[in-house]
């Protein structure tokens, strides 16, 4: 196995969160005392707010993965090359702008959750301008 | 290559690092190498070129191509060591059967990269994973220094593209991936049996053999485990108490990405959403999100209050409440109301939106609205449909135009997929394509590509579902095909942007429903007609007793017609208060609704024949059906009678309405209508008019009668051999029944010969909504069997007549008479213009030979008969007499006796008119089974009359029109 495991949640309840960026699912206090293993750069340890900005406790799904980079499933969702841990499988939030940008400037990848239609929407605008003219 | 060492010297601040860098790089390419791409620039060259190699190796093809593009990307000099290298990369791929297999193409081209500058240790350094790769254990430690030293360094990690369809596509799971077990466990213990998964393989280490464990929030009672076999699943699960059952499903490969495919649930709450309370006193009740609090889980919703008023008074000033809550309905908050009631209403600003508030004690207002802050929890959020009804109330004036287009986005949200096909016809609702109608051409996910109307436009543009609404136009024949209307036809009378008012087919009411809900169709149905086993049009027994027809079905009730003529009213009935239905025995379903009444009525057709002779007064009630059919007064409309007192007296006219005991008598001398009491009208001045009249006006069954009434028939003769009036009779009934009276359905005696009848059918037809109206016009035509049965009828009608020849010479007196019948022509040329003239033939006649052997039986002889008191009219005096005898022609002796000179005379029917008994009166009943018995009109109800029979002393009620004075 690669790298250490993250935290496995304490409860399997309303008080989980997951990480906005890595959708690695734990307890808020989890979050809160020691961050998230994946993405150290939102320095959410101890930081209430941040914790607030950078999970949701709105996620669909869960998975555990073991085995990150031998498992298709951890591969299929993108979370192959994170540490083991549990997951979600989506997120329905995306990260707040300012934590983008701390991801930018830390040169992290940041993907938005799929269902986030708003680009797909100014695309298309864009499209039917383009159209006109 | 050559451009990517290029920019490997520009970025000389990384060339010291470049052991790590590649070692970052094979991390990655192992790793992430099917299709996850960089996102600088050189990583995404790099992956680039991963992914054509990936490619050939997994086609086992080309091989050869590779290796010389390998070779090229290489300077020449390092050309030979390089190329020994690449053998032994290949001889590794071909051995090895996993994913890893690619790494070496990216290490050797990374490689080539890399060695640039020469550092022979960071590419010796770098190459070194690739003999352990065998070992795995070792390949993972490597990995996890380079996580480490990666994210030690972030200055210049991979910086991913953002993932196309196309690279996730690579990622399809193969027979080479582990495969996903489907394992059933305890209920609502899904992510716990997961986390307690992970928490032992975390404890044993990489002696559980297992990938992963997913647990869906949507799949309840199984989780997915994800492994190379099935032992390895069995072995990681042992001793698990939330999972039981050793039955192991293997998830077929093609259903692999099913399962990881999960839509976010929560993105549906957000502002605007419409939501459903699901527990309290809003329970159900429909609201829309204002603000959403992810981090206290909490949602503020508005809400239409349903606050009792009077009662937070009472609790406001510590008064007692009663504990039971009443069901109090929604309703706007009124602040003034609030006032009177002394509750302090304070108006507060909320300091973040800046919007005023009503702060009712506690509860928050707005423009009426409840503000209610709620846990999520207490809310729906998933599939929520909101009314119509439930929208409407939610307009207030104020976000009238705004705040409808929110409401349309989020109705847009929940619309089903597929729900834009080709061809249909569409308008854009937001953006800067707004009002541009146009036809989809091809849908994709969210896109729909339309064919605009406009020219100058291109042939076809794309727009968000989201933007488009369906179209229709006014005159458009639309189907409701989802929605509290759902299963509605009608055609479209006005488009209010997404609202359609659709003129209903069935109740040719105007319904309003969603563009969205509703499809073009050219089918017609009558919409709801059902609920359980009734239908409309059914007649139904209901609970008390009292019966009715269904006019209409609602949502959960039907509108019931019951009542008795005089007082008609229509209810509403729930399913389970109506007792017993129409049968449905004669399966004549669709062609005549209303045809089943016949076995709804009574079994024996009671000879209606009595009415014929009727004053005018209600017709004989047989069993009281037959008032459902016809009211009484009914039967007096339309006759012609004579006033007896008041400034009229003596003109004679036709009634053409009742109210109470007022009369509106159109006079035949004079172009006017007055109004005269009830009691002032002699209304059998004629036998032959009502009888006439009433078949015009009444059933349609009436017109069989006519063979019966014999006596009669002399002198309608010289009337009826015009033609005319056969028309009128026959003709004209059914329809005017079904047009006129609301009550034809009701009537038994029709829908007896209407089964028979298929003419029939047209006029219900026409009653039908459904139906396309113009077979009423066709329908009563058709019968070619008919043409001659006028005939056979006048004839058959004749023959008592020659019985009783004293008929035969009808007078003419009776001419008077058919005036009055002429005011209705014209009537019913509009309803058959094709036959005005015509052929006599009429759906009634078709039943004359059904009905008259029944009416003969019950009804010989002539009316007139012995004994009784009668009103004779000659010469213009009115003198009362008693018959004595009725002759063969149809005439009586009557003796003036007791009122005149002692004299008799010989007096035409059409002379005299039965005086009516009232109560206590002797009696005589001239028609019906009883007829000849004498008895005592002890009571008189409507028009029925309570008798005593003299010889059995039995109680009879008969109708009043078959009972004759005694003197």
């Amino acid at each position: 196995m690669g790298s250490a495991p993250a935290q496995i949640p304490t409860s399997f309840g309303h008080e989980l969160r997951a990480c906005l960026r890595c959708r690695l699912v734990k307890t808020y206090d989890q979050f809160r005392e020691s961050g998230c293993e994946n993405c150290p750069f939102f320095k959410m340890d101890g930081d209430n707010e941040r914790v607030v900005d950078c999970t949701t406790p709105n996620f669909n799904g869960m998975i555990s993965v073991m085995d990150p980079s031998r498992s298709w499933a951890a591969l299929w969702l993108r979370v192959g090359r994170f540490v083991p841990g549990c997951y979600t499988l989506a997120v329905s939030e995306a990260l707040p702008e300012d934590m983008q940008a701390l991801c930018e400037e830390v040169h992290v990848q940041y993907v938005p959750p799929k269902r986030d239609s708003n680009n797909e929407l100014h695309q298309f605008v864009g499209f039917h301008q383009k159209d006109f003219a | 290559m050559a451009r990517r060492r290029d920019e490997e010297d520009d970025d000389q601040e990384y060339e010291d690092e470049d052991q790590l860098l590649d070692d970052e790089d094979y991390y990655e390419d192992e790793d992430v190498g099917r299709g996850r791409g960089g996102s600088s620039k050189k990583r995404g060259r790099s992956d680039f070129i991963d992914d054509v190699a990936e490619e050939d190796d997994e086609e086992d093809e080309d091989d050869d191509e590779d290796e010389f593009y390998g070779g090229g990307g290489k300077k020449h000099n390092k050309a030979p060591r390089v190329g020994s290298q690449f053998f032994d990369l290949e001889a590794q791929v071909d051995s090895d059967e996993e994913e890893e297999e690619d790494e070496g193409e990216d290490d050797f081209i990374v490689e080539t990269g890399g060695d640039l500058p020469d550092e022979d240790v960071g590419r010796r350094m770098h190459r070194r994973p690739l003999p352990l790769r065998e070992d795995e254990q070792e390949d993972f430690e490597a990995l996890e220094r380079s996580i480490q030293a990666r994210y030690a360094r972030s200055s210049h990690t991979e910086y991913d593209e953002e993932t196309t369809d196309v690279e996730q596509q690579a990622l399809l799971p193969s027979v080479r991936d582990p495969k996903l077990w489907m394992v059933k466990c305890a209920i609502g213990r899904e992510r716990e049996t997961a986390v307690c998964l992970m928490q032992k393989y975390i404890d044993k280490g990489s002696e559980l053999q297992i990938r992963s464990v997913i647990a869906l929030d949507h799949l309840k009672n199984y989780i997915y485990i994800e492994a190379d076999k099935e032992a390895h699943v069995r072995e990681a699960i042992k001793g698990l108490r939330t999972i039981f059952g050793a039955k192991i499903m293997l998830v077929p490969i093609r259903e692999m990405t099913d399962v990881l495919s999960v839509e976010s649930k929560a993105i549906d709450l957000s502002r605007d959403t419409w939501v459903r309370m699901k527990i309290g006193t809003y329970k159900g009740d429909l609201a829309q999100v204002v603000d959403v609090d992810n981090v206290r889980q909490r949602v503020t919703v508005k809400l239409i209050p349903r606050i009792d008023l009077q009662a937070l008074a009472n609790k406001l000033e510590g008064r007692e409440v009663p504990k039971k809550k009443a069901f109090v309905p929604p309703r706007f908050m009124n602040v003034d109301e609030a006032r009177e009631l002394h509750i302090r209403v304070e108006r507060r600003r909320d300091p973040i939106t800046g919007d005023y508030f009503e702060n009712i004690g506690g509860m928050l207002f707005k423009d009426g609205f409840l503000y209610k802050t709620v846990s999520m929890k207490s809310i729906s959020a998933q599939n929520i449909k909101p009314t119509f009804d439930e929208l409407e109330k939610f307009r207030t004036p104020s976000n009238n135009g705004e705040g409808e287009m929110v409401g349309l986005s989020t109705l847009f949200a929940k619309r089903k997929k597929n729900h834009f096909m080709k061809g249909d016809a569409v308008i854009v609702v937001k953006g800067d394509l707004k009002n541009l109608k146009g036809w989809v051409e091809k849908v994709e996910e969210e896109n729909v590509h339309i064919r605009p109307e406009m020219k100058g436009l291109p042939k076809t543009l794309a727009v968000n579902e989201k933007e488009l609404c369906k179209y229709f136009e006014p005159g458009n024949h639309v189907k409701v095909v989802s929605g509290t209307k759902e299963g509605a036809t009608g055609m479209v009378v006005k488009v209010e942007q997404h609202v359609l008012i659709i003129l209903s087919d069935t109740t040719k009411e105007h319904i309003r429903v969603f563009a969205d809900d509703v499809v073009e169709s050219s089918e017609v149905t009558t919409g709801v007609t059902k609920i359980g086993e009734y239908e409309l049009h059914d007649l139904v027994l209901l609970d008390n007793n009292s019966f009715g027809v269904v006019i209409r079905v609602e949502s959960e009730a039907f509108q019931v017609l019951k009542g008795v003529p005089e007082r008609p009213e229509v209810s509403l009935v729930k399913l389970r208060e109506i007792k017993l239905g129409g049968s449905r025995s004669n399966g004549n379903r669709n062609g005549d609704s209303l045809s089943r009444f016949g076995n709804f009525k009574a079994p024996q057709r009671v000879p209606p024949s009595p009415r014929r002779f009727s004053r005018g007064g209600p017709p004989f009630d047989s069993g009281g059906r037959h008032r459902g059919g016809r009211g009484g007064h009914d039967a007096l409309i339309g006759t012609t009678v004579k006033i007896r007192q008041g400034p009229f007296k003596g003109y004679r006219g036709r009634v053409v309405d009742i109210k109470g005991q007022s009369v509106r008598v159109e006079l035949e001398s004079q172009m006017k209508v007055v109004t005269v009491d009830r009691n002032y009208i002699s209304d059998n001045v004629v036998i032959s008019t009502p009888h006439r009249d009433t078949s015009r006006y009444g059933m349609g069954s009436e017109t069989p009668m006519h063979p019966s009434r014999t006596p009669l028939h002399p002198y309608m003769t010289p009337m009826r051999d015009p033609g005319a009036t056969p028309i009128h009779d026959g003709m004209r009934t059914p329809m005017r029944d079904r047009a006129w009276n609301p009550y034809a359905p009701m009537s038994p005696p029709r829908d007896n010969w209407e089964e028979a009848n298929p003419a029939s059918w047209g006029t219900s037809a026409q009653y039908q909504p459904g139906s396309p109206p113009s077979r009423a016009y066709e329908a009563p035509t058709p019968g070619p069997g008919w043409a001659s049965t006028p005939g056979g009828n006048y004839s058959e009608a004749g023959t008592p007549r020659d019985s009783s020849s004293a008929y035969v010479n009808a007078p003419s007196p009776y001419m008077p008479s058919t005036p009055s019948g002429q005011p209705m022509t014209p009537n019913s040329g509009s309803y058959f213009p094709g036959t005005p003239g015509g052929q006599p033939m009429t759906p009634g006649t078709g039943g004359v030979d059904v009905m008259s052997p029944v009416i003969g039986a019950d009804n010989e002889g002539p009316w007139f008969m012995p004994d009784i008191l009668v009103n004779v009219h000659k010469s213009g005096d009115e003198t009362l007499g008693v018959i004595q005898e009725v002759l063969q022609d149809g005439s009586c002796k009557v003796d003036l006796g007791s009122h005149g000179d002692r004299d008799t005379v010989i007096v035409m029917p059409s002379e005299m008119e039965i005086v009516p008994p009232r109560k206590s009166d002797k009696i005589k009943i001239m028609g019906g089974t009883l007829r000849g018995v004498t008895g005592k009109l002890i009571g008189v109800d409507g028009t029925d009359g309570i008798v005593r029979i003299d010889d059995s002393l039995d109680v009879k009620i008969l109708d009043l029109v078959i009972l004759a004075k005694l003197p």
